[in-house]
């Protein structure tokens, strides 16, 4: 793919992925000239084999299955500096976002497990608790991913200092929050929500 | 008579989930300083997590709908609505930002929470209420204790002021509100490259090899400006700071030893709020050696 020569039309183009992802953004993808300054501050682009930058590009070129199978939307950190700097005001963090609700819904060929395992981990606990506890969420990560020796040495250290709570009185809202959850999923069932 | 009517100025509060754990010290200190400079503070019952990177990361519907949701509880106690953590502050005010700009994500939330969403309650962060509500000068008269000769990185992070639309709180590349705090208290803010650089922040669960570069460079750059310590105003930016620094240390060989406070921490301790409510034990990286050798403990 890499040495393949480019022929830049409509088709090639891909125009509906990059409508969609521009609707779910609510930002321009259209819009970028390559002026670079996304990923001139990116503080996470030395993990990503894409730049910001060339993300947008891939997109307006329509290869945007070489941006969902790698990596780098998954190692963006949602800093904002690309959105705050970019002269074209195209909202890179909100197309990040976009691309990996894409990339999640789609049941994500990325590479990236991990970040994907604490996002999931994360939402459900917000589902079954109502708020995060730390200690339960890096549990329950160190086992699922089967680093049980992660961090092994700040648990008694926190501990002693008090920030890691044993028990958690459960949340009034869990009711409420639940059914945040499942009318969403009825929406979308229905096709009335992204 | 609500409790919090004796008070010129008061406030509903969301702590967020880190200030009921892991950042405990930071919600003591809150509750100490606003005590002592008499602004009220009432915590929004039953709040529930906004939702923070992981939701909108992968699905901004439910993060619009969590955090509209928790603003409508917040809409059932009085005051602006007081937010400590940087993360959830960004959170809360960029749902009123986007469903204020845009009717079919409006209208999708309220399907999802079943009411409507409260876009006109104030969501402050606790800088913007001590800078700006209560006032530098004020709060310039509230000190007992300047911090003379305390060198301190004043430290922002990401979401304090970016983009600059969401926060409305400072100059997105030039701010000075958390200087201009540390001088009204009598401490001396250092010049230096890192204020706005990212710590690697939601990282530290499942990737902590993105935190020791991004932290240790945050780390590095306040050490060579000279900073005695570093003041953040989020419980992200410190548990990657202050719980990670040994292992930071560990990883480059370098030593810092560098004591990471929250703004309430040094605010309470120049206002004379005893240490014992300021939650100064529960910090890792200890200030004890560095507050007795400036005479601050
Ligand atoms: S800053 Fe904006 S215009 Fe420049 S390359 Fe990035 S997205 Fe494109
Ligand atoms: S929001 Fe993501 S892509 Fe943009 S600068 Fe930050 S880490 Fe890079």
């Amino acid at each position: 793919m890499k040495n393949a020569k480019m022929h830049l039309s409509t088709e090639t183009m891909n125009l509906g992925f990059v409508k969609k992802v521009e609707a779910l953004s609510g930002s321009s993808v259209r819009r970028c000239f390559q002026c670079g300054k996304c990923s001139a501050g990116c503080p996470m682009r030395s993990f990503m084999e894409h730049p910001p930058n060339r993300i947008v590009r891939l997109l307006q070129l329509g290869q945007w299955e070489r941006v969902l199978a790698g990596r780098s939307i998954w190692y963006c950190a949602s800093c904002e500096t690309c959105s705050t700097r970019c002269p074209n005001k195209v909202d890179l963090a909100a197309i990040m976002d976009a691309l990996r609700k894409l990339s999640w819904d789609a049941a994500g060929p990325s590479k990236e497990s991990y970040v994907q395992l604490a996002n999931r981990l994360f939402m459900e606990n917000i589902r079954t608790y109502g708020r995060q506890y730390e200690m339960r969420l890096a549990a329950v990560f160190n086992m699922k991913s089967g680093q049980f020796l992660k961090d092994l040495m700040l648990g008694p250290k926190l501990i002693t200092k008090g920030k890691l709570k044993m028990f958690h009185a459960k949340n009034q809202n869990v009711g409420e929050i639940e059914r945040i959850f499942s009318r969403i999923e009825e929406m979308r069932k229905k096709g009335e929500a992204p | 008579m609500s409790p919090n009517r004796k008070f010129a100025l008061s406030y509903s509060y969301y702590p967020g989930c880190s200030l009921h754990a892991s950042a405990k010290e930071y919600d003591v200190s809150t509750k100490g300083v606003f005590n002592a400079l008499r602004i009220g503070l009432k915590e929004v019952p039953d709040w529930f997590c906004c939702g923070a990177t992981p939701a909108h990361n992968v699905d901004e519907l439910l993060s619009l709908a969590l955090c509209a949701k928790n603003l409508s509880l917040a809409g059932k106690v009085e005051g602006d609505l007081a937010v400590a953590c940087a993360a959830c502050f960004s959170r809360l005010k960029t749902t009123q930002h986007r469903l204020k700009e845009n009717d079919i994500k409006r209208k999708q939330v309220e399907t999802a929470i079943d009411g409507p969403v409260p876009l006109g309650k104030k969501v402050k962060h606790l800088l913007e209420i001590l800078a700006k509500d209560f006032g530098l000068d004020k709060l310039e008269g509230a000190v007992q204790k300047p911090l003379t000769g305390l060198k301190i990185a004043c430290y922002y992070g990401c979401l304090l002021t970016r983009p600059p639309e969401v926060p409305e709180l400072d100059d997105c590349e030039a701010p000075t509100i958390m200087e201009n705090v540390i001088k009204a208290v009598g401490g001396e803010p250092v010049a230096w490259s890192h204020r706005l650089e990212c710590c690697g922040a939601n990282f530290t669960l499942s990737r902590p090899g993105v935190i020791l570069k991004l932290s240790n460079e945050i780390l590095a750059s306040a050490k060579d400006a000279g900073a005695d310590c570093i003041m953040v105003a989020c419980p992200l930016c410190h548990g990657n700071l202050d719980i990670r620094q040994e292992e930071i240390e560990q990883a480059t060989g370098r030593r810092y030893g560098m004591p990471v406070f929250y703004i309430t921490q040094l605010v309470g301790l120049a206002c004379g709020v005893s240490p014992l409510r300021l939650g100064l034990e529960s910090m890792i990286v200890s200030p004890a050696a560095l507050l007795r050798e400036k005479n601050l403990l």
